[in-house]
């Protein structure tokens, strides 16, 4: 019997493979990422502020819209040439599904950090190697919230017309406590925070990790339905 | 309630009780009734717009009806059982089908999601079988029509399914493919193997058919054993005079 796990690896695999012989969702991130950054530090006089306070808003508004781009195509591509008619066809669990997309474009969002985090590195002038774990952690957990989420509600806006413009509609509102926790967090792990303070903001985003994951996967066989 | 890998016992492979779907005001299905035995070939035949695509639908779980009930391969088709899509194999207009992976990624992906031994293997000898083993690593964007649709039946056929659903199998194919899926269908119903397909082909769709349905407006305006149907130019006659008596 096929285990859940080698249904989602299969879905990952598929994934990774198209992007792999593409190149679409990386490089139209990426590019999108570095010109959000590069709008900011022309908008922003850094010799004024403290690009510490400044710069991890910059960060994250850079990979939410990016990312918003990579969460578009998610299901997009799924509904193209019916691949999705051909998911709900084979005998694996809907929850399956979800989270073979939500894995990949998890893994698609961190490699998109991976490259970015050096741009924001240099145009900032932020020493992010000194604190480079803990920052990597903040990064794990504010974009897994934004992945189960986002992958949540690109296969509900999948089924739209207006999907372009309905997934940042629905998305960005309630991103909004994730967003806010890894801003703040992210700050004062640049600024050399205490950790008793960071751990309100740590458990703010878990929290709503746990519950964009936990509904989810109550509402995925419903949304996928017809 | 305890599940078992054993399928529910049931004397027919497709039944379907007064099956209704209706989109907004359209009503697709007027309450579709009939049985199928185990190794019977069903052939739909309709004019367009008769919700027949929507009946497949329902019948492989891809739609939820309205009201009715279904039950394929034993299994109520809204209980969303995994094991029931195990028993089924699906081809349709859409080829299901990634243009960006090569005909063999995309069997072998397919391969995995159900769970097959070997997907490798499994993926090349169903190339094989659809005579496109030369052009495995070529991408499926790349194929003419015919050709996809030939990965498409290797696809629905990978994990061999003891049900069948072909809607409209011959659209958009050349000669040769169409040779090639009559072979395999022809091949099917040897292996006594449960077909339901929708065409427009009379002769194509009653040369394989143990039964023959008219759908018009939503039902069964006919439903006949196939020896009841006659040649291919008095099911013809049969044919029009139920669509105009219906419509």
């Amino acid at each position: 019997m096929n285990s859940f796990f080698g249904q989602v690896r299969a879905i990952v695999w598929k994934d990774f493979l198209t992007e792999f012989k593409t190149r679409e969702l990386f490089s139209s991130m990426f590019v999108f990422a570095v010109l959000v950054i590069l709008i900011f530090i022309f908008s922003v006089d850094l010799s004024l502020v403290n690009s510490e306070e400044v710069g991890p808003g910059v960060l994250w508004v850079a990979v939410i819209f990016a990312g918003t781009l990579g969460l578009n195509r998610s299901f997009t591509l799924e509904k193209e040439n019916s691949g999705l008619q051909g998911l709900l066809l084979a005998p694996i669990d809907r929850a399956a599904i979800y989270f073979g997309k939500m894995l990949s474009n998890l893994i698609f969002f961190l490699v998109m950090e991976a490259f970015i985090l050096p741009v924001f590195m240099v145009f900032f002038n932020i020493d992010l190697l000194s604190n480079l774990g803990p920052l990597l952690l903040v990064l794990l957990i504010g974009t897994l919230g934004f992945s189960a989420l986002g992958t949540l509600l690109s296969s509900l806006s999948s089924n739209l017309k207006t999907r372009e413009i309905m997934l940042p509609l629905l998305l960005y509102p309630l991103m909004v406590p994730i967003a806010i926790g890894a801003v703040r967090l992210t700050e004062q792990v640049l600024t050399g925070g205490a950790l008793g303070d960071m751990m309100n903001w740590v458990g703010l985003i878990l929290c709503f990790d746990v519950i964009y994951l936990a509904v989810s996967i109550m509402t995925i066989d419903h949304i996928l339905e017809d | 309630m305890v599940q078992t890998d054993a399928p529910p016992s049931n004397e027919f492979a497709i039944e379907s009780k007064g099956l209704r779907k209706q989109f907004g005001l359209i009503e697709a299905l007027r309450g579709v009734e009939f049985r199928l035995r185990a190794g019977e070939f069903l052939t739909i035949f309709g004019p367009n717009g008769a919700g027949k695509t929507t009946l497949l639908g329902i019948l492989s779980s891809l739609t939820r009806p309205t009201a009715g009930q279904a039950r394929v391969a034993g299994y109520d088709v809204t209980d969303n059982d995994p094991r029931m899509r195990r028993e089924i194999g699906v081809i349709s207009h859409a080829s299901f089908l990634y243009p960006d992976l090569t005909a063999l990624e995309n069997l072998v992906f397919y391969a995995r999601l159900y769970g097959l031994a070997d997907p490798e293997a499994v993926a090349l000898r169903g190339l094989e079988e659809v005579e496109l083993s030369l052009r495995r690593h070529d991408k499926v964007g790349t194929f003419s029509r015919g050709m996809v649709q030939r990965v498409s039946i290797a696809r629905a056929m990978i994990h061999n399914p003891s049900i069948l659903f072909l809607d409209e199998p011959y659209t958009g194919l050349d000669q040769h493919a169409s040779l090639l899926l009559e072979r395999h269908l022809k091949e099917l119903k040897t292996e006594k193997r449960t077909v339901v397909m929708t065409t427009h082909d009379f002769g194509r769709g009653l040369e394989m058919a143990d039964r023959v349905a008219i759908q018009v407006k939503g039902r069964f305006a006919k439903f006949l054993d196939r020896a009841d149907a006659g040649d291919a130019a008095a099911f013809e006659r049969l044919y029009i005079d139920t669509v105009e008596g219906v419509l």
